[in-house]
């Protein structure tokens, strides 16, 4: 419990504070969660999750809370309710910051429950699944010479698909090259790879493919030491490479977390740019870099913010610019952009066993608004969403095709 | 003056000491918590996402919240903007005699109602299942406070033998607010302020 206290002490920085001090419990917020909608439930609110976190933070941080907890409902917390907290912060909630946007107030939720899940797993309530897949980022690392030999070879076989889908012997998947533009870091599949490959290959990019990938799963976990090791990886990477720019794939969380966290957590901006594939897709057809056939993609089409993208990351617009010219039938769901729904398998969901009942309910909101559009392809620029979406489809018998933007991009490539 | 107005004045003054020391000590602890500033090089406005958050950010026509909940919602602007008046009414009333009757009397409607939807609050926090599970003893005291201070606003405003009351009651509404939930009013601006900056800087929000 005392580790609990320090933690809180130590990550309530400003922002959070005034996230747990606002909230008056109006319950305005309630329908504004995909858990709720779901399923209407209390413990599905956000306000009645926040506040959980918020009465274990006035007995350790507020005096007054402390002095008269009876009044203002503060509580001390037994280890029973540490790991009921955990259990709310990391499969209660997928940090999707909607709420935050429909509250009169705008309290970030979403933060309280960051911190908590830093709580939780600096006291030992952190998801087994996350820490694992957490610790395996960090053995790459360690053992990297180990992973190269294997990495080198499964490059060179993708690079004989690419040579392959495009004619051309000199289409290449360069690793290691300096000076090189880009740095492009995808995610662990083939997906996240060849198609970006053919993409570079006819914009005719100086680019070069990163060991790593993308994935910071320390970052669910709210462990920013093990995150910044994750991260460091990469960075260390971009600058032995002298790159300008890392380009990271469509991932939501590594992008958002390299794009606007990563240089918080090192006290610092990165040396060089940092955008994701879908504004260099849209920069390569603004610019005429490349050239599309929407009719390549006939089947109606929507599109799925991920979270982090879009209300977290600021890509909006971007994706939107390079679907509509690469399809002909474009249907947007509703509500989408700032007020979209999370697909249900948000920060770590998607990677416990264990929750997949939950998120798959959780998700059945956004199995009605794919529904609703009629569309035949649910795009998605984030991996998760992608897996989530796929097994939504499953899950509600909605028979669709769940691809990415990059992938959307190269079947329209004229 | 009466014994009773005399003890009334020393109670709004003693009560606005406090709130003022209160507030100090509330943004000194709050300024006291590290801030993780944004260091990621700029997308979109951090200056127009602030003005976003404090203009169509809060437009009742932007949240779905609040086309559900409309009713809670306009509860929740004119009680609060009672109290927002309310408070420039006390600082004014030493000069209440020269007040024009017509703006006397729309202060009246505005306290008056603004107290009943006060009233209204605390009912629905004691019936309303989920509120009242999630509500303290803080939250209901604070609530009757406030109605009461408008109610007696609106009594004031209307029969200015009544101002001594309405000066007890602003005296015990703002020593008491930088204790409990009322206090909130100062994060309000922390929250839609680092909102517009995180947000708009990460072009969110245009």
């Amino acid at each position: 419990m005392a580790l609990a206290r320090e933690m809180l002490e130590k990550l309530v920085d400003r922002r959070v504070l005034a996230a747990l001090e606002v909230c008056v419990r109006c319950g305005i917020c309630t329908e504004s969660c995909h858990y709720y909608r779901s399923n209407p439930k209390i413990e599905h609110t956000p306000y009645y999750r926040a506040e959980q976190v918020r009465r274990v933070c006035r007995q350790f941080l507020d005096p007054i809370g402390r002095a008269f907890p009876g009044w203002f409902g503060a509580k001390t917390t037994a280890d029973e309710a540490l790991s009921k907290l955990a259990e709310t912060a990391f499969a209660g909630c997928t940090l999707c910051h909607r709420c935050t946007f429909e509250c009169p107030f705008g309290v970030e939720t979403a933060e309280i429950m960051r911190v908590m899940r830093s709580v939780a797993t600096a006291t030992g309530y952190g998801p087994e699944m996350l820490i694992e897949i957490a610790g395996a980022a960090i053995a790459k690392e360690e053992n990297a010479d180990l992973f190269r030999d294997i990495f080198l070879d499964q490059v060179k076989e993708l690079e004989k698909e690419v040579q392959e889908l495009l004619g051309s012997s000199k289409a290449k998947i360069p690793v290691d090259r300096k000076g090189a533009r880009f740095l492009y870091v995808p995610l662990a599949g083939a997906h996240t790879i060849i198609p970006q490959a053919i993409i570079f290959n006819m914009a005719q990019e100086s680019w070069t493919l990163s060991m790593f990938d993308s994935a910071n799963y320390a970052v669910f976990l709210g462990d920013i030491s093990k995150a910044k090791r994750i991260a460091q990886r990469i960075i260390t990477e971009a600058e032995t490479l002298k790159v300008q720019e890392m380009i990271v794939t469509e991932c939501g969380h590594g992008y958002t977390a390299m794009r606007w966290e990563v240089p918080k957590w090192f006290g610092r901006p990165l040396p060089f740019g940092i955008r994701n594939i879908i504004e260099v897709l849209d920069e390569y057809m603004r610019d005429g870099a490349l050239h599309v056939n929407p009719s390549r993609n006939g089947r109606p089409v929507t599109y799925h913010d991920s979270c982090n993208l879009g209300r977290k990351g600021g890509l909006l617009e971007e994706p939107r610019r390079v679907i509509r010219a690469t399809v002909g039938d474009f249907r947007e769901m509703t509500p989408n952009r700032l007020h979209s729904f999370c697909c249900g398998a948000g920060s770590g969901l998607v990677a416990v066993p264990e929750w997949t009942d939950i998120r798959l309910q959780a998700g059945k909101l956004k199995a009605d608004q794919i529904r609703q559009t009629g569309a035949k392809v649910v795009v998605t620029s984030c991996d998760n969403c992608r897996h989530q979406i796929g097994e939504l489809s499953e899950h509600y018998g909605l028979n669709i095709e769940v691809t990415s933007i990059s992938e959307l991009a190269v079947k329209a490539l004229a | 003056m009466s014994t009773f107005e005399i003890v009334a004045a020393v109670m709004v003054l003693v009560g606005a000491a406090i709130f003022a020391a209160g507030v100090v000590a509330i943004l000194v602890a709050a300024q006291r918590r590290p801030y993780n500033a944004e260091l990621a090089p700029i997308k979109g406005s951090p200056a127009n996402g602030v003005l976003w958050a404090f203009t169509r950010g809060l437009a009742p026509w932007a949240k779905e919240s609040a086309r559900i909940h409309w009713i809670a919602y306009i509860r929740g602007v004119i009680f609060h903007l009672g109290i927002f008046v309310g408070v420039v009414y006390m600082i004014a009333t030493p000069w209440l005699a020269q007040m024009p009757e017509p703006l006397r009397l729309s202060l009246v409607a505005l306290f008056g109602v603004g107290a009943l939807l006060g009233l209204a609050g605390f009912g629905i926090r004691i019936t309303d299942s989920t509120m009242r599970l999630l509500s303290t003893p803080d939250d209901y005291f604070a609530l009757a406070l406030t109605s009461l201070f408008l109610a007696t606003a609106a009594i004031s405003a209307y029969a200015v033998d009544y101002l001594p009351a309405f000066w007890a009651i602003s005296g015990i509404t703002m020593a008491y607010a930088p204790f409990g939930k009322l206090r909130h009013f100062i994060y309000f601006f922390y929250v839609r302020v680092f909102l517009g900056l995180i947000f708009g800087r990460r072009s969110v929000l245009e």
